[in-house]
């Protein structure tokens, strides 16, 4: 080992990507085939890499113990006030997260397979320059390198909107890049007021995130009407460029027009990773940095999250479009994350962290499927779609074990997250909220637990239309009459399937999905693997806040006595 | 002859030597051909790069000039910028050419590349002047040849407006200036920068200064507002851009926001410290913010590409000035701020990243040059070639023209702030300077601080409207398919000037450092900073108590 130290290791992970990009450009003029087959090479060797990486860190005794692993640093902008540095790291709250972006950026590049036949060459580089965005973003340890990422991911996916999606696609990619620049842009002002204030009450100016977190809790930002609440004006500033990326309710419009009119391999990055990146800030800059304003926005940021769940499962009863559908289940599921982190208990956080991950393989898994179908089909309406499961037993296979996932059944990974974060939240409501709160957290838990009855509801409705029932809608391509279904969305009643029209999988559709299976059985057969690394980080992350929280709930109020022994 | 003005050609040689070199453009215009000219103009610069180099690094003072980190840096950003445009100007000529068609062989003079020299050495002559009344000489030196410039590339109607409105209006801005200056005159009772500096601050609180000092500043703003194009001196750029060509219009949108950001750097030198007015920076502040909201709401309704980018480079006009308040806010008093410095070094740094976009930009529009309109060999013969000039005209660039498509991308991603390109490190250093004044106090209403950070959320949430009118440009060129190819007639010239733009870009974005240390150097000169530890270590209380 002693040959490939492990920092070097990270950076070759993060880069490879970036190589595999220029090597898909240089063959551009081979043709598609030869642009795919080096994108998934590239994506391939990366998640090799990556998987290596990860079991490095495992191996690792220091990282037990919170320590971050292959830390990285090089001085980028050290000068006057700056001091950016190039510093890359991986720890618990960003190990499964790294992990999940090089997995989900294979299934991205198999998805398009043979869906993208336009222009193939800018597609599989953007896409391959998007996995180094993602990858950089959960490993980045510097404030300004984590912008920077963070930020950057909107270049590539605004172009694979805007030139490879569907009809609204226009729309949608400028919607969507100005929705999530807006809110991010306050949530630069809010972090750069961190650095300052740090720089002048530690007399060291760092842009460091573990530094600056460690700094804030000697030097915590004024939480009274004397320092006029700054820590809850910059809390509020970080929200929203972390709300919006979530998305919680109500600043989650950009999020169904962006699904639906990205191109597949766009979705699952779309929502495997990218929506996670809201949850991460949260985890990595809000609580550990500004832990009494989180303790005061707890409550209303628990309520939002459960009226996403209830809000994102009531409207996804009633979409027509599959995809529209999924979208929305992901603005549902996401409210339960968002719940699970402001419950504030150690399994509910543990939990919600666990989710991001399995949200991650599920909506990727199944907007992944929905692109399947939707080559196949030409149509994304369920009243049009039907008995697929007769003509396409394995992706109807593939499609109920990530719906089952989606739903949370026992024995998947999905039960595990959502069950955690359904007893952190009654453990909350039950003793750990003061008793003018109890019943508001008791009704908004338990609406939770209704959230859950919604989800399954609207999940296996529409999964009996389209794999079951009678065929409403034969297959499209080679089959000679694939233009009379351009337009979707008119129920068409003609086409009579034979009983030979089998368009089951093929193995690059195998190949994209298999990975994403093994992880939902593994991590639902013995979650205590994945649990396990990522906890002593989260709650370390989430302790602070949770202590202000309690502070709070019984009313002890330490906040001033803080502020003045400053 | 004494030696004191021996010592000020010596300090003047580069300015000298472009006043030679354009000298021997106007002569040998006529023996030389057109392209001679924009040689001549290159090697001049070239040459006055070599002089400047080879001058002492030591701070200097001679007879109202002034030689410091500060106006090297301007002389500098100048003799660079002039070489860019000097090859978009050269690209103009011959897409000029094209426009009025064979009939006319008027694509250009070479007096042209003479009277830019003239500019590029006014335009020196700004940054290095130490005393108003050579200060004012070189605001004429840059702005007589802009006329003839303007005058000289367009003879259409619209090219006369340009060319009137921008001469009209800028001799009331250039008359308000006087005024200023003859105010600080009958203030300090000097012509010479560092005294009227010295004499405010022993003097500040005098009757005479206290009436008149308002005024002046208020008059001195006005005329840096107009170089600027800021409000309320803004409203002329979006026609007169339109007007002109795309080589005037990259001269334009950046020649002139050096000279109103020198301006407004001498004054804040000069003022602050002295009339201790919270004015200065209020004035500034209010201007920056109601700047940038209307330069980019007005962009966001622009079909043609000129008209859309001068509403931008008013916007940019807006960013800059958020840096310079709050250099003024931190002379005003020292101690609380945590980066006093920071304000000006951040608006020269952002100066340049502004200025290498958008020199690109112009550069490849003027290299693109025109497109063939739609035409079937059916319809009759074929029609001419088309300026490219609106929006639409960009349609499917990525297909027709992809390494100038990517090209555009890039300069409009960095105007627009996108990290890691030089736009997000520009604008960084704004927000970080910003929200530095009175870094440590409550945000409470009225204070300064509320000031500051209400222009930064101003600041940022204007990159993210900005952003709606680049993308714009964006998805014309990526999202639509067209049928009518594009010429790219604008000469190899100005395609060097765009790939060149996009390589700076590039090394500014990997490499920020080296461009930033040579702002900071040049900032800290021009408003000596309380040292930073000074303010860092000052406690809470004191600044509740203000």
């Amino acid at each position: 080992m002693n040959g490939f130290s492990p920092h070097a290791h990270l950076l070759l992970t993060i880069a490879a990507p970036l190589v595999g990009a220029v090597v898909a450009w240089l063959l551009g003029s081979r043709g598609l085939s030869a642009v795919r087959q080096s994108a998934a090479v590239s994506t391939v060797v990366t998640l090799a890499l990556a998987a290596w990486l990860i079991v490095r860190y495992l191996a690792e005794p220091s990282t037990a113990a919170g320590l971050p692993f292959a830390l990285q640093e090089v001085p980028w902008l050290t000068e006057g006030i700056f001091d950016v540095r190039f510093s890359l790291g991986l720890d618990g709250l960003s190990l499964w997260m790294f992990g999940l972006a090089a997995l989900l950026s294979l299934t991205a590049v198999l998805v398009s397979w043979d869906a993208v036949q336009d222009r193939p060459v800018g597609f599989y580089v953007l896409l391959l320059v998007l996995e180094t965005a993602m990858l950089g973003v959960f490993a980045a340890r510097d404030v300004i390198l984590f912008y920077v990422f963070f930020e950057f991911t909107l270049v590539p996916l605004f172009f694979l909107i805007g030139i490879w999606g569907h009809e609204e696609r226009r729309k949608a990619a400028v919607k969507f890049f100005i929705y999530t620049l807006a809110g991010s842009v306050l949530t630069f002002l809010g972090l750069l007021t961190i650095v300052l204030w740090h720089a002048a009450h530690a007399n060291v100016v760092t842009f460091d995130i573990e530094a600056l977190a460690d700094g804030m809790m000697i030097h915590p930002l004024p939480m009274t009407a004397d320092g006029g609440w700054l820590q809850m004006i910059v809390f509020l500033a970080l929200l929203a460029g972390f709300a919006v990326k979530v998305p919680i309710v109500p600043l989650h419009t950009w999020l169904p027009l962006a699904h639906v009119e990205a191109p597949t391999g766009g979705s699952v990055d779309l929502a495997g990773v990218l929506l996670k990146l809201g949850i991460y800030g949260f985890l990595r800059f809000s609580m550990p940095m500004l832990p009494e304003a989180t303790a005061m926005a707890a409550p209303w940021l628990f309520a939002l999250g459960v009226a996403g769940i209830i809000y994102g499962a009531l409207v996804a009863l009633v979409q027509t479009d599959l995809k529209r559908l999924i979208a929305y289940s992901s603005v549902s599921h996401m409210g339960y994350i968002v719940m699970g982190l402001f419950a504030l208990t150690p399994v509910a956080t543990e939990g919600a962290n666990l989710q991001l991950v399995n949200h991650g393989l599920s909506s990727a898994g199944l907007f992944a499927l929905v692109g399947m179908i939707y080559e196949r089909f030409h149509t994304r309406n369920i009243a049009s779609l039907g008995g697929i499961a007769a003509k396409a037993p394995w992706l109807a296979v593939f499609f109920m074990l990530f719906t089952f996932s989606s739903i949370g059944l026992p024995g998947l990974n999905g039960f595990v997250g959502e069950f955690m974060i359904l007893l952190g939240s009654f453990q909350r409501a039950w003793d750990g909220v003061s008793i003018a709160w109890q019943s508001a957290y008791l009704v908004m838990a338990l609406l939770a637990v209704a959230g859950v009855v919604l989800g399954a509801w609207y999940m296996l409705w529409a999964t009996e239309r389209v794999m079951f029932g009678g065929s409403r809608e034969p297959p499209r391509a080679g089959h000679g009459h694939a233009d009379s279904h351009a337009a979707s969305g008119h129920g068409h009643d003609h086409g009579h399937p034979t009983p030979g029209d089998r368009c089951d999988l093929r193995w690059h559709e195998v190949a994209a999905l298999l990975p994403l299976a093994v992880f939902v059985f593994w991590i639902g057969l013995a979650p205590g693997t994945f649990l396990a690394p990522a906890a002593p980080a989260v709650r370390k992350a989430t302790s602070s806040s949770a202590t202000a929280f309690a502070a709070r709930m019984h009313d002890t109020a330490p906040t001033v006595a803080r502020i003045d022994s400053r | 002859m004494n030696t004191t003005s021996l010592e000020t050609f010596s300090l003047l040689a580069p300015e000298i030597v472009l006043v030679i070199a354009a000298l021997v453009a106007y002569l040998g215009g006529a023996f030389m051909g057109l392209r001679a000219g924009w040689l001549v103009a290159a090697a001049g610069i070239a040459a006055s790069m070599l002089v400047a180099r080879g001058q002492a690094a030591d701070p200097a003072f001679s007879a109202g000039v002034s030689i410091d980190a500060f106006s090297t840096f301007i002389r500098w950003t100048v003799l660079s910028l002039g070489i860019l445009l000097c090859l978009v100007q050269a690209g103009d000529l011959f897409a000029s050419a094209v426009s009025r068609g064979p009939g006319l062989h008027r694509g250009g003079t070479c007096e042209e590349a003479g009277t830019f020299l003239l500019l590029l050495a006014g335009l020196s002559l700004v940054g290095v002047a130490g005393d108003l009344v050579v200060l004012f000489a070189g605001l004429e030196l840059v702005s007589i040849p802009t006329y003839i410039l303007l005058a000289l590339k367009r003879t259409d109607a619209r090219g006369q407006e340009a060319g009137l409105k921008y001469f009209f209006l800028s001799l009331v801005a250039s008359a308000i200036f006087l005024y200023a200056l003859a105010s600080l005159y009958g203030i300090a009772g000097s012509t010479d920068m560092a005294a009227i500096a010295a004499s405010l601050s022993a003097d500040g609180a005098g009757r005479i200064a206290q009436a008149m000092l308002p005024l002046a500043i208020g008059m001195a703003i006005v005329g840096a507002a107009f170089r600027l194009a800021a409000v309320p001196m803004h409203f002329y750029a979006p026609d007169v851009y339109e007007g002109t060509s795309p080589g005037n219009a990259a001269l334009l949108s950046t020649l002139p926001k050096v000279a109103g950001i020198v301006v407004l750097a001498r004054l804040v030198a000069m003022v602050t410290p002295a009339a201790g007015p919270d004015l200065l920076w209020q004035i500034l502040v209010v201007l920056a913010a109601v700047t940038m909201t209307v330069g980019n709401v007005m962009a966001l309704w622009q079909s043609n590409i000129r008209r859309l980018l001068a509403c931008s480079s008013i916007a940019h006009a807006g960013y800059l000035m958020v840096g310079v308040a709050a250099a003024s806010a931190g002379a005003v008093s020292g101690g609380t701020h945590l980066f006093a410095a920071g304000g000006m070094s951040a608006t020269l740094f952002y100066l340049a990243t502004y200025a290498i976009a958008t020199i690109g930009l112009f550069g490849a529009i003027a290299y693109l040059g025109h497109r063939w309109p739609e035409w079937t060999a059916t319809s009759g013969p074929r029609p001419p070639r088309e300026e490219i000039s609106s929006v639409d005209d960009l349609d499917g660039l990525s297909g027709t023209n992809p390494v100038a498509a990517f090209a555009i991308t890039v300069f409009l991603l960095s105007l627009a702030g996108i990290p890691p390109l030089p736009g997000f490190w520009g604008k960084l250093a704004l927000a970080l300077s910003a929200l530095g004044v009175d870094g440590t106090a409550a945000i409470d209403s009225g204070s300064r601080r509320a000031w500051f950070v209400g222009v930064a959320v101003v600041l940022v949430l204007n990159a993210a409207i900005a952003a709606a009118y680049y993308l714009r440009l964006i998805a014309a060129m990526y999202f639509k398919t067209t049928k009518r190819g594009v010429q790219a007639d604008g000469g190899l010239a100005a395609g060097v000037a765009m790939l060149a733009c996009l390589v700076l870009v590039a090394t500014v974005s990997i490499r920020p450092r080296g461009l930033l240390a040579a702002a900071s150097r040049a900032g800290e000169s021009l408003t000596p900073v309380t040292a930073p530890s000074a303010g860092a270590s000052q406690s809470p209380d004191t600044l509740a108590s203000r």
